[in-house]
């Protein structure tokens, strides 16, 4: 691909957000909707600008920050964890694969009531949301890498010497990093997501909390700010985890 | 005959099931508060939920809005999918908007939404509607992407028009793919509809979920996830049934789909 096609695929790919953006503000400055119901994108530029630089706002954007980071931190390792070890152990696996398969599709937000009545409404509960729902795609996606590694490879480094229990770390787990970088990319949406959630149904604190007292005073404004920001949070993280992939994944073939 | 080993391959999801809700049971007679019931007292509280016609017309109206949401979504998603992964142009056109609204979560825009279109049945299918199509545009566009050009060139050259193309080597061809977003997409339905009413408080199986936690009725709390849970697992497992059959010739991808929120 050579860099003038990179070009005109940018630019025809930033027309339908900039087509976006002019049609919300032709609605807004025809007057076809009032501004208390769709305030100018220019309005809610400012005003994320300001709250920004804002040390309450910024101190709900760490609530949430927190709360991703910890949850996204115990799917991660639980998840690799348990992959690993039902790749590796049919035994386990037997035992794992069922739980999961009536897990996996169970809606983990229907958990939270139930969470709120044994954790309480602080960050605990909320946490334990964002993991319950960050650690399924991470245990499956090192499952399936774990299953998937070349039998040649485990023969290769079982043939040069390599004891058993070291296989694990040095063969399986680095040829399973691509597929569990995957899985890593999709549980982070989904902490974004669910976080912002746990935080819109009951919190005192956080992005989601803003956006429910915004909408209680229909504050339009300031409705869409914590959107924009949790989008904006969203990007930023795939961002970094493309970046750290790039650098864990360099040697690799086609990444 | 089915041997031993099917039979317990079949078994085991019912096992874990009842393994789940045992450890349930014994942790809560270990902690034995009131905000934590045991699993037997949970089941014994769905009979009367479902019994209660305000409830199961509550239960029922929810189940409706998300089929429609859904039914919608893939009408509109699969299409658009598969010309994304037939059409660079189309593709690069969509794929940043796509990638900027995929971590928004669409539950969230419940309040905005219910500003412009007011409580009623429309907003709620909407953000449902919202919550299913990235999956399934995603996957039927990672489908048609996949799908070999020989064959298109072949099509062409007996004479396929662009559109019989279309519906004749690329829909088939990547519907494994589409079928895993739509499994992806079911759950999320089910995970949207359940948030947005959460959010909403107005009608609905959420709805019942969190009047009960206000009023304290425990019992009725751990039923209703009871009852959500085991509507998720159910069309789960009734999907998974009808993709085996529609694409019995392709290799079996992932065989528990990654849900999210």
């Amino acid at each position: 691909m050579n860099a003038r096609a990179v070009t005109s695929d940018v630019l025809l790919g930033i027309a339908p957000i900039a087509l976006l953006i002019a049609v919300w503000q032709a609605i807004a400055s025809f007057g076809y909707a009032p501004a208390t119901l769709l305030p100018p994108p220019g309005v809610v530029l400012m005003r994320l600008a300001q709250q920004l630089t804002n040390t309450t706002f910024q101190h709900e954007i760490a609530a949430t920050l927190f709360r991703l980071f910890a949850g996204f931190s115990i799917a991660v390792i639980l998840g690799v964890t348990i992959g690993l070890i039902a790749a590796a152990i049919p035994a386990i696996n037997a035992v794992v694969r069922p739980i999961v398969r009536v897990l996996a599709p169970l809606p983990k937000v229907a958990l939270y009531p139930a969470l709120l009545l044994l954790l309480g409404f602080g960050h605990e509960s909320k946490i334990t949301l964002v993991a319950a729902d960050a650690l399924f795609p991470i245990l499956l996606s090192t499952y399936y890498g774990a299953s998937m590694v070349e039998q040649k490879l485990i023969w290769s480094a079982m043939a040069a010497g390599t004891p058993r229990r070291q296989i694990l770390f040095k063969v399986v787990l680095p040829a399973a990093v691509p597929s569990i970088l995957t899985g890593c990319r999709i549980g982070l949406v989904i902490s974004c997501i669910v976080v912002f959630l746990a935080e819109m149904i009951t919190s005192t604190e956080g992005l989601g909390h803003l956006l429910v007292t915004a909408a209680r005073t229909f504050q339009a404004v300031d409705m869409f700010v914590p959107l924009i920001t949790i989008s904006l949070l969203g990007l930023i993280l795939n961002g970094l985890l493309q970046g750290l992939r790039s650098y864990l994944l360099r040697g690799f073939p086609e990444v | 005959m089915i041997s031993g080993h099917a039979l317990i391959s079949r078994l085991a999801p019912l096992l874990a099931c009842l393994g789940l809700l045992g450890v349930w049971q014994v942790a809560a007679l270990i902690l034995s508060t009131d905000s934590f019931p045991t699993a037997l007292e949970a089941l014994r509280a769905i009979p009367s939920i479902l019994g209660d016609k305000e409830s199961l017309i509550n239960i029922l109206a929810s189940i409706r809005r998300m089929a429609i949401g859904f039914g919608v979504a893939i009408m509109v998603s699969i299409p658009l999918g598969l010309m994304m992964g037939r059409s660079r142009g189309v593709a690069s056109f969509f794929n940043p908007l796509l990638m900027v609204t995929y971590p928004v979560p669409k539950a969230a825009l419940m309040p905005i939404i219910m500003l412009w279109l007011g409580v009623g049945e429309v907003a709620k299918i909407l953000v449902i509607f919202l919550g299913v199509s990235l999956p399934v545009i995603y996957h039927s566009f990672q489908g048609a992407k996949a799908v070999e050009e020989k064959m298109l060139w072949s099509g062409a050259a007996m004479g396929l028009s662009a559109m019989q193309r279309m519906t004749r080597i690329v829909l088939p061809a990547a519907l494994p793919e589409i079928l895993t977003g739509c499994r992806t997409g079911l759950v999320l339905a089910l995970i949207t509809m359940v948030t947005s009413e959460m959010i909403a408080r107005q009608s609905g199986a959420g709805n019942i979920l969190f009047n009960s936690l206000d009023m304290g009725q425990y019992d009725t709390v751990y039923a209703m996830i009871i009852i959500i849970g085991a509507m998720g697992i159910g069309l789960d497992a009734a999907f998974e049934k009808l993709r085996s059959r529609l694409v019995r010739w392709s290799e079996p991808g992932f065989d528990i789909p990654l849900s999210f929120a």
